[in-house]
């Protein structure tokens, strides 16, 4: 027992001398760097610390110089990271920028008032149905007002607000299958009613044979429509259906003026219809 | 060969600590495992090789470090001495004593090495969540550390 005590003092005698001789002796230039290069490479983290200083002392200049360039190259590809995120959220705000300065400056040439608003909620169950907007009664947005999208360089017939709260409204689209306009067919001039299918197509209905429409026909809202003002563009025909031998019109697929799929802001056109004119117009449809 | 063992366990329990503090912290802290090598081996080891595990764990902690050079080293040797004589009077190998042995040596290697800093390198390497969190985490990790080096001792004879 006394032989492994022994044993024991002297190992400690040994490793302590030998600690606080590493303590004591301040370590050649050459370890230190050695040990920092170590240290450095393996717990970087340590140099952000405030004992930076204390910890490079005694050390070669051109080795504090590798470290400092170790530490601005982390700074800089942080910055850069982080200027990466901002050139890219700018480059999508120079976009709507574009956009809304392309939007307001045909709204300015359009020859009815009314006011812009976002499109702030579509529904996926609904999705050629209905969408809100971020303008309601406030703002001065009343039923039955028509809803205008831009498109091309060119303002087309989105819909017409159905329901007015204070801060926002619905508006059903043109391509609800409860919507429909009466559109006149240029150059013809003839009317016909389209109405929406609930998919990205219109059909046009009620056409005369003899109206000869062709694929690529354009059409506008017609004056005898009260909902809507008249010359909007609402559509393009892509295809004409032959006439059915128990039907005196024929039918066609229209390509609506607005992409719902792309809308993000809209016109709303004050219409101040009479309202008396409105409930003679709905007791007509309910007939 | 033992020797040859011993050192692969050196060299692991050092890449372990490492691999550890650099990529398992927990708002900045890890169990030390240099430190939980240090006191299994002093448990399980003759005095000669559990004062030499104690000094070249500290000095692997050391070389890690930015504090003064031989500062752990000093503390773990010191830590090796002391429990080869506590484990004559008291079961180091029981668990219990573990948990019990592991914080409270914590907290004394942790105020011995501020001292030494202090004198030596006029530096304060302790922060105050590393000196109230370790030693509970060093708990943890020395009864598993143990029964790693006990299962290894037992079957090579390392240690």
């Amino acid at each position: 027992m006394s032989r492994e005590k022994d044993a024991a003092n002297y190992a400690i005698v040994f490793f302590a001398a030998v600690s606080v001789l590493l303590l004591l002796f301040p370590v050649s230039k050459f370890a230190h760097t050695a040990r920092i290069a170590v240290s450095y490479s393996l717990y970087p983290s340590l140099h952000y610390g405030a004992r930076y200083g204390y910890f490079v002392r005694n050390v070669p200049s051109n080795f504090v110089k590798l470290l400092e360039t170790d530490q601005e190259n982390r700074a800089l590809t942080d910055k850069v990271r982080d200027l990466e995120v901002r050139l890219r959220n700018a480059s999508a705000q120079v976009a709507e920028n574009e956009r809304l300065t392309r939007e307001m400056k045909l709204s300015r040439s359009l020859p009815w008032t009314g006011t812009w608003a976002r499109v702030v909620n579509k529904t996926p169950a609904d999705w050629y149905g209905s969408f809100f907007i971020d303008k309601g009664s406030e703002d001065g947005v009343a039923v039955n007002d028509t809803v205008l999208g831009m498109q091309d360089d060119r303002a087309g017939l989105a819909g017409r607000v159905l329901e007015v709260y204070p801060k926002f409204s619905k508006v059903l689209l043109l391509t609800n299958a409860a919507a429909s306009a009466v559109c006149s067919i240029s150059p013809g001039g003839f009317e016909a009613l389209v109405e929406g299918k609930g998919t990205w197509l219109l059909r046009m209905n009620y056409v005369p044979e003899e109206a000869a429409v062709e694929p690529g026909a354009e059409l506008v809202t017609s004056p005898g429509g009260l909902l809507f003002p008249a010359g909007v563009y609402v559509g393009k025909v892509t295809k004409v259906y032959p006439r059915e031998s128990f039907m005196n019109f024929i039918t066609a697929d229209v390509k609506p003026a607005v992409d719902v799929n792309t809308l993000k802001e809209v016109f709303v056109v004050r219409r101040n219809i009479p309202g008396d004119l409105m409930t003679y117009r709905q007791q007509g449809e309910r007939k | 060969m033992s020797l040859l063992i011993e050192l692969a366990l050196y060299l692991a329990t050092g890449a372990a600590y490492w691999w550890w503090t650099q990529n398992l912290t927990v708002f900045g802290l890890a169990p030390n495992l240099l430190f939980a090598a240090a006191l299994c081996a002093a448990i399980l080891s003759g005095p000669v090789k559990a004062v030499a595990w104690g000094f070249f764990a500290g000095l692997y902690a050391d070389m890690l470090g930015s504090g003064a050079l031989g500062g752990w080293a000093l503390t773990w040797s010191l830590m090796a001495y002391g429990v080869h004589a506590l484990k004559r009077h008291f079961d180091m190998s029981s668990p219990f004593s573990q948990l019990v042995a592991a914080p409270a040596l914590s907290w004394a290697c942790l105020l011995f090495y501020q001292g030494l800093s202090l004198v030596f390198g006029r530096v304060s390497p302790v922060g105050v969540k590393i000196f109230l969190a370790e030693p509970f985490l060093n708990a943890l990790a020395v009864p598993v550390v143990f029964r790693v080096f006990y299962g290894l001792k037992r079957r090579y004879g390392a240690l």
